[in-house]
């Protein structure tokens, strides 16, 4: 696991050593395709190598930093971090393969910061101690912060200061709360640990719960981000290179969501029970709030941007929930929603080649004369939407039904987003699509084979889920049932809720074995 | 125990001879050997001296009737002191101010950290404002000596004037002391002071009141950081460094001292004041230097704000608060030196070297400094893994354990603040220069170079060996609590 995490910091030290001027432009390439295609392989062994019956981490290394402090390098992989990690590995290869394709002024540095914020989120998914979680949730703030200020266009000052300033508060709130998590956890076991692990056995009190899980909650709900934390977001999207957009978008967004996943509710769930109401409550009116912009946004970018912000509403209402059908559709949307995303950027770079100025009401007609863009942006929109048989689907019908179970008002608040989702992305396909020709020849936006190769594996990644959701969800499931029980305990929830069991009448020939035990046999002996 | 223990007293004895022979050579004929005898002669006691240190590790002497100690604490502290006077001397290499005054630039770097060591030993009361005296007349001087140069001069008059301020609070206040327990060695005023609080002993407050804001004037927190910028910006920047690093430290080692040494009994009572000072130098400090375009005032403005983090440390009272000051305090050295060193190479090469902008597209020009400020910076910052986030780690960690978590979420807000300069510098470092590169780029002389390099270099190794590094820091604070 360590090599994976550490691969793409290696190829970005590598970068440091080749020369510049036109010969090193070449080997910078190889350098960063090798990374990054090294690192998909390895992560493709590891989803060959992956035990799907087990919820504990796997693939554990532990090596000691500094003892005195309880810091250690521990990482792993489960279920859940396991899609998050592919997510990253095929979006950054694809991104990095694009990126080599075309490349911006100082290609080398480009490059480096491309392969240390892989390394960054790569390491933030498999961290299994609070303080590497956070090392690695500080270190991803670097390279964006670079790709932003230094290849980023106009208004890109403000945009990194806010990004920065923003994200800097949650992250060092969290930081706090990662100390005094420590130090309560040894004031009630006696044993100081940051290990996520063992301070999920840890039972703190409901009102130390609840302040940690905000001071979690806030770091999160940021990087998310989470309406009302979002005011960064249209402008750092706005200023970011698309390549960059597309990335903050597709899986930074999700450090946020997988911290909720992975520390918050797990770690705290008095608290995750406690406050779940009011996060779902922000997360609905972040779907109401990114839809009626999206709708509203001016540019095809910002219309994504804002669509994402959306999306990311569903995944956290997914995860509050606190229900395990939830929780997976979350994770499965997770990667559903970085790959559609990560799609329609590359759709919206291709426009932009015809229509410099991505204004939406600039462009119409491009169907005529690009009919391969067309035939995929229509997949990717009704991706986008979620509508039956698109890989989205599964995602969001499993998070609603969670979500009905637990907060009906909620799930029916939050169905209207799936009706807000058809106005704007209907909108945005028809006036650009369709209709008469504006702005540009649809010629030049159609797809090259260059940019194929780009779209092509995330539509391909995109069909493979719609047909087969449970590749992912089954894998899923023991991770996210260890991670939500503490939680429905202290929700109180009836046994019945909280597994997602078969059927509950088995067939007549399907006789017990001696010593097995039913999980309806272990309902009945708790009282 | 023997009165007069000189193998106690053996790195400080070594440091202060070093400073005389220093002198000497300075005089003789030659003009080889005036210009490199006294810088060689230095550096060869300075390793003497933190070989001595090493020597004596582990073991507890007292030297000179218990004035001073020699137990871990001390002992980690002056090869803190030494290791900076030692990258001072280096970077001084070819500093004007120092190359025709070799004799005298080192001796006072030398004299001056002989006051420090004394100050981190002190026994007594007397020995804590000897050495705090010792180090400051000769920094006065070192201030003022690019006598050609009138910010320079002023400089020195500005720091002899806060700096007379400064030591008339703290010896005000160490006379108080001593008129509250009738003795001034320290650990006679400990076992007095032993199971009192402050309530009924009006004296121990004005004293402990008057003895923070006279080391608070050294440590350059706030409120009474006034001078630090102007002085910073008007001294030779190689002396600057060294004022930012070595005095802080020993500031900070006299506070412990005095504070958790003497009276840890009284801690829930000076905590809160020193949380005070801590809040007031990280929200002063960082808000501050984010208009700053000069490198020096900037890093001044930071030293305030770091100055704040210390003190969290030391609010928290704690073995754990001494050890993560005494870590921060080696990470924070070796992160300043390398900032500073490589706006002592700049200064060389331009004329407005110290300005932020003279910077602009150095990154590209030379990789390796640039890579040395982006590493520096970032560890000032707080950014993980480097030694600066470790140590923030820590001192944040002590001050909630000690239930200080609000000091704690300042500090970390205070941190945030400080990345808006922070990381501007090096947006700056490495953006394009003025007409696609950087102006006017000299050659780097070795021993400048050299410490340059190993400035940044310690401070990703105190990241790595951080474990090894921290017992060690264990070992000093429990030797001073121990005391």
């Amino acid at each position: 696991m360590s090599i994976i995490v550490l691969l793409p910091l290696l190829g970005a030290l590598s970068l440091l050593a080749v020369p510049a001027g036109p010969g090193g432009v070449v080997q910078a390439r190889i350098h960063a395709i090798l990374a990054a295609g090294g690192t998909l392989v390895l992560v493709a062994i590891l989803v060959g190598l992956f035990d799907r019956d087990r919820g504990d981490l796997q693939y554990v290394d532990h090596q000691s930093w500094v003892a005195q402090a309880g810091l250690s390098w521990d990482v792993g992989v489960d279920g859940i971090s396991l899609w998050l990690i592919v997510l990253t590995a095929v979006i950054f290869a694809i991104a990095i393969g694009a990126a080599c394709a075309r490349l911006p002024e100082r290609p080398r540095g480009y490059l480096a910061m491309l392969l240390l914020a892989e390394t960054g989120l790569l390491g933030l998914f498999a961290a299994g101690h609070l303080v590497l979680f956070y090392v690695f949730w500080e270190a991803m703030l670097i390279p964006f912060y670079f790709l932003i200020a230094m290849w980023g266009g106009e208004g890109r000052r403000r945009a990194t200061h806010l990004f920065v300033i923003y994200t800097m508060v949650g992250s060092l709130l969290m930081l706090v709360s990662i100390l005094a998590t420590a130090f309560v956890a040894r004031d009630i076991t006696g044993q100081f640990t940051f290990t996520i692990r063992d301070l999920e056995g840890v039972t703190f009190t409901d009102t130390q719960s609840t302040w940690l899980f905000l001071g979690f909650a806030l770091a999160f709900a940021i990087k998310l981000p989470l309406w009302p934390f979002h005011a960064w977001l249209p402008v750092a999207y706005r200023a970011a290179p698309i390549l960059v957009t597309g990335l903050l978008a597709a899986v930074m967004s999700k450090a946020g969501v997988y911290g909720f996943l992975r520390i918050g509710v797990p770690v705290f769930p008095e608290g995750a029970d406690r406050l779940a109401v009011p996060i779902g409550a922000l997360a609905v009116i972040g779907i109401a709030y990114g839809s009626l912009l999206a709708w509203r946004a001016p540019t095809m970018r910002m219309l994504v941007a804002y669509s994402s912000l959306a999306h990311l509403g569903f995944i956290v209402l997914g995860i509050i929930a606190l229900d395990v059908q939830a929780s997976q559709g979350a994770v499965l949307q997770m990667v559903n929603h970085g790959v559609v995303v990560a799609a329609a950027f590359a759709i919206v770079a291709v426009i932009n080649r015809a229509a410099p100025d991505d204004r939406i009401d600039g462009i119409g007609g491009l169907a005529a004369g690009a009919p391969r863009l067309t035939g995929i942006f229509l997949i990717v929109t009704m991706a986008s939407l979620a509508i039956p048989g698109s890989n989205s689907f599964a995602g969001e019908f499993l998070i609603l039904t969670g979500v009905f179970r637990q907060h009906v008002w909620l799930a029916v608040l939050a169905c209207l987003g799936i009706a807000y989702a058809a106005v704007y992305m209907l909108r945005l396909y028809q006036s650009t699509m369709n209709g008469p020709v504006r702005g540009g020849r649809g010629a030049d936006a159609e797809l090259r084979a260059r940019d194929l190769a780009v779209i092509l594996p995330l539509v391909a990644v995109m069909l493979v889920i719609a047909l087969w959701p449970r590749g992912i969800v089954d894998a899923t499931t023991p991770s996210v049932e260890r991670a939500l029980a503490p939680a429905q305990i202290a929700a109180d929830r009836p046994e019945d809720q909280i597994r997602f069991q078969p059927p509950a009448n088995p067939p007549a020939d399907a006789l017990p074995l001696p010593g097995d035990e039913t999980p309806d046999a272990a309902a009945e002996a708790t009282p | 125990m023997s009165s007069l223990n000189v193998v106690a007293a053996t790195p400080l004895l070594i440091t202060a001879g070093t400073a005389t022979v220093a002198m000497t050579v300075g005089l003789l004929p030659g003009r080889m050997t005036r210009r490199h005898g006294p810088a060689l002669i230095g550096i060869a006691g300075i390793v003497a001296a933190i070989v001595m240190s090493a020597v004596l590790w582990g073991g507890r002497q007292e030297a000179f009737g218990g004035g001073l100690r020699a137990d871990r604490f001390s002992l980690l502290l002056n090869i803190l002191f030494l290791s900076a006077a030692l990258v001072t001397i280096l970077l001084a290499w070819r500093e004007p101010a120092a190359v025709d005054r070799r004799g005298e630039y080192v001796t006072l770097i030398l004299v001056s950290t002989a006051g420090m060591m004394l100050v981190a030993g002190a026994g007594d009361l007397i020995t804590i404002f000897l050495g705090i005296e010792i180090l400051s007349v000769s920094l006065y001087v070192l201030c003022a000596l690019e006598v050609w140069r009138e910010k320079s001069l002023e400089s020195g008059l500005k720091y002899l004037i806060a700096g007379a301020v400064g030591a008339s609070f703290l010896l005000y206040g160490l006379a108080l002391l001593y008129g509250a327990t009738g003795t001034t060695s320290l650990s006679a005023i400990g076992e007095q002071l032993e199971g009192t609080s402050f309530t009924g002993e009006p004296l121990v407050v004005a004293a402990m009141a008057l003895i923070a804001g006279g080391l608070a004037f050294k440590a350059s927190a706030a409120p009474f950081h006034m001078w630090t910028p102007d002085v910073y910006e008007g001294a030779p920047t190689t002396v600057t460094a060294f004022m930012s690093t070595a005095v802080k430290a020993a500031a900070f080692a006299a506070f412990l001292r005095l504070f958790s040494g003497v009276m840890p009994d009284l801690q829930p009572d000076w905590s809160v004041a020193i949380a005070v000072l801590a809040v007031a130098s990280i929200v002063i400090g960082n808000v501050a230097a984010l208009v700053q375009s000069n490198m020096k005032r900037l890093l001044a403005y930071s030293s305030i704000a770091q100055a704040g983090y210390l003190l969290i440390g030391v609010a928290a009272g704690s073995i754990d608060g001494a050890e993560a000051v005494l870590y921060y305090l080696l990470a924070y050295g070796a992160m300043t030196l390398a900032a500073f060193a490589v706006v002592i190479i700049r200064e060389r090469e331009v004329e407005d070297g110290d300005d932020i902008s003279a910077l602009a597209g150095y990154g590209r020009a030379r990789p390796v400094v640039g890579a040395v400020m982006t590493v520096a910076m970032l560890s000032l910052a707080g950014f993980p893994p480097l030694s600066g986030f470790i140590g923030k780690f820590l001192l944040f960690g002590s001050a909630v354990e000690a239930d200080l978590t609000w000091l704690a979420v300042v500090g970390a807000v205070g941190s945030m603040v400080s990345l808006g300069y922070y990381l501007r510098v090096i947006a700056v470092t490495w953006s394009e220069g003025p007409d696609g590169g950087p102006r006017k780029v000299l050659a780097i002389p070795g021993p400048v170079g050299l410490a340059t390099v190993t400035a940044g270099v310690s401070v990703i190794a105190l990241s790595l060996l951080a474990s090894p590094v921290l017992e060690a820091c264990r070992g000093a604070a429990e030797a001073l609590l121990a005391a």
